[in-house]
């Protein structure tokens, strides 16, 4: 889809975002550093993951990158164009090409409006379709998702968390966006909705050329639909690379940490990590990581590492060169191949599909109906 | 859940909140019984020319502090004039004073409550610092002092209870409006492109009326006594035109030999704020967000 030299639709440069602490006086007494330096680009029509731990700042990044919060410093150009520079009315069109997606898709409804209401709006506040059409085009939206049209005129409570999500989906797509974030779209939901929801994500992004950012903790996902992945510690990245490679051959100490993790990985051989992620409002001096690290030496405790290496696969890590090779993945990948059964089992008509209203199809409902 | 929701595919139109509120405020039996006592006294209220057996201000001097009979229901006052009667028009003052001064409260604190949630910083302290101040001044001190500085009339007690009253709603408005600002779908709203004013009518309105109908309601409870409080003082409802805290006032001379002069308009009031009351709790448990949730 891009040439080499377009210019990436996304770009972050030298994010910071600190959140003060305060005492019960109201005195400022330090900061969280959610985000502490952070640059990546997304090229037009890829598929980029953040991974980490919670409290790493990966969702506080995703706001920054569609400038729901301010940063500190840094800048964040979309489609060539600096976010930061832009008056609010400008900011509110230009949401019109960026989007994001919840994770809670209980709490992302505004619960007072039908789902007709809901995935209209963006719609009207843009003046995409005359009102006259809007009726039609939210039906064509709601199909897209695996929705019934009929569907338009309820309220959210009459709704299970995946339905939800779908009209969550929906809404973000109706204005027809270039750029969607991804909150942890699926870590609210039940395992086997998870995977509609994932292959529905997948099927969107492949059929309408989105670029998209997944925010996630769960490898076997991230590993199903990203180009590229960046992990992040304490505010900072401290691997980036194609995901193949990372998940090859991490070159990051955290990295096979957080592989050797997944249940199910079959990675026995990497040493899990021991202790709490330090407080992001006091992180460690040196390398952020050497508190846990099982490699870490004298130099890891005073300097603070780059990001460095090939451009395609970089790592901030002192030792990523001296590292034992990595535990290649095993034979059998049984989490990612739990999830790819999961996936099969609703891409198929399954037999367990409820032979239920002729004419719709498998997507169209789940399972357990509306009121679960 | 416990509420049975009808198949889905047999409704075409889902239930909305505001349908599903009402089915469950319905099945709260006393909440419709205090429902059914406002409607008769509303009913009362607005037809008292045509069900007033007497004129309520017509004296009669062969009929002073008559015991309650045939001819007078309720007995007749200090000056012949016939109770029932002047209990049916001063349902009008009450109701009216109890719902009006209501309402001006909602008019003037909600949007400044939703200013001050919305805006924060400066324009939050000195919105909510005002109201704070309003609020820390004695209730009634504070009534008296508006009515008597507005002077003694129905009107003027009624502004008096509205301004008294709208500290509330500012702040319960402005707790809502911050509530709502940190919630998901008003930054899913935000993320979508609207403009503030937009997010504030159109998504934490509608969010927090459930709220400020709870409260209004036990508001015009309080407000009901309130007015008969105003008038028992002599700062509400004028001679010789009733309401049931004026015919309070003039009763307490006669309690021991004529009891029915007090007994029946503080039969009304209680009955009235008694039956708000319960309409209140009854919408507090229909509208219940922690239902809303699935």
């Amino acid at each position: 889809m891009s040439t080499a030299a377009a210019p990436p639709l996304l770009e972050l440069d030298g994010l910071v975002k600190h959140f003060p602490v305060r005492d019960a006086l109201g005195r400022r007494r330090g900061a969280v550093r959610a985000v502490d330096g952070v640059s990546l680009a997304v090229p037009e029509g890829t598929v980029l993951a953040i991974v980490g731990e919670s409290g790493c700042g990966k969702s506080t990044l995703g706001r920054l990158a569609l400038r729901l919060i301010e940063p500190d410093a840094g800048t964040v150009r979309f489609a060539g164009e600096d976010l930061g520079a832009l008056s609010p009315r400008a900011l509110r069109a230009r949401r019109r090409d960026m989007q994001l997606i919840f994770q809670d898709p209980f709490a992302s409804l505004d619960p007072r409006m039908t789902v007709e209401d809901a995935v209209a709006e963006p719609l009207r506040l843009h003046g995409i379709v005359p009102r006259a059409r809007e009726r039609e085009r939210v039906a064509e939206l709601l199909t897209r998702v695996g929705l019934r049209p009929e569907h338009a005129r309820r309220w959210p409570h009459e709704f299970s968390g995946g339905q939800r999500q779908r009209i969550a989906i929906a809404r973000a797509l109706a204005s027809g966006p270039r750029l969607v974030i991804g909150d942890e779209p699926v870590s609210a939901l039940d395992v086997s909705v998870q995977a509609q929801v994932i292959n529905l994500l997948q099927d969107l992004i492949r059929d309408l050329g989105l670029t998209f950012v997944l925010i996630s903790h769960d490898l076997a996902v991230v590993r199903h639909i990203a180009d590229r992945v960046v992990v992040m510690y304490l505010g900072r990245i401290v691997e980036d690379g194609p995901t193949e490679a990372v998940f090859a051959a991490p070159r990051h100490p955290y990295t096979r940490a957080l592989l050797a993790a997944v249940p199910g990985q079959g990675r026995a051989g990497a040493p899990p990590l021991e202790g709490d992620v330090p407080s992001p409002v006091n992180p460690p001096p040196g390398c952020r990581f050497h508190t846990r690290c099982p490699f870490a030496e004298a130099v890891c405790r005073e300097l603070d590492p780059e990001l460095v290496g090939g451009a395609a696969h970089r790592a901030a890590c002192h030792l990523q060169d001296r590292l034992p090779p990595a535990v290649a993945p095993a034979e059998v990948d049984t989490g990612g191949e739990r999830l790819r059964r999961l996936q099969s089992f609703f891409q198929a008509g399954s037999p367990q599909q409820a032979p239920a209203a002729a004419g719709t199809t498998e997507t169209q409902r789940e399972p357990w109906g509306a009121s679960a | 859940m416990s509420t049975t929701v009808a198949t889905p595919a047999s409704v075409e139109r889902g239930e909305s909140p505001a349908r599903r509120a009402v089915r469950r405020f319905l099945r709260h039996r006393i909440a419709v019984f205090g429902l059914a006592v406002i409607v008769v006294f509303v009913a009362v209220a607005l037809l008292a020319p045509w069900i007033a057996p007497y004129d309520p201000v017509q004296t009669s001097w062969t009929a002073i502090r008559k015991a309650p009979s045939a001819a007078h229901w309720f007995g007749t006052d200090e000056n012949g004039r016939d109770v029932l009667s002047r209990v049916i028009w001063g349902a009008r003052a009450s109701l009216m004073a109890g719902v009006v001064s209501v309402l001006v409260a909602v008019a003037i604190g909600v949007p400044i409550g939703l200013i001050a949630g919305f805006a924060g910083g400066w324009t939050d302290a000195v919105l909510s610092r005002i109201a704070d101040a309003m609020l820390s001044v004695p209730f009634l001190i504070l009534a008296i002092a508006l009515a008597a500085f507005l002077g003694p009339a129905l009107e003027n007690a009624m502004i008096a209870i509205a301004i008294t009253f709208s500290p509330v709603f500012v702040r319960l408005a402005r707790g809502m409006a911050l509530d709502a600002k940190s919630t998901d779908w008003v930054e899913a709203a935000r993320a979508l492109g609207n403009p503030p004013w937009r997010i504030a009518v159109r998504h934490v309105l509608p969010n927090i009326i459930p709220p400020l109908l709870v409260q209004g309601t036990l508001a015009i409870a309080e407000a009901i006594i309130a007015e008969a409080a105003l008038s028992f003082l002599g700062l509400g409802q004028q001679p010789p035109a009733p309401s049931w805290g004026s015919m309070l006032n003039s009763a307490q001379r006669f309690l021991e030999n004529a009891p029915w002069l007090a007994i029946f308009p503080g039969a009304a009031i209680f009955l009235v704020v008694l039956s708000f009351n319960l309409v209140g709790d009854g919408l507090r448990d229909a509208l219940d967000p922690r239902a809303d949730r699935r």
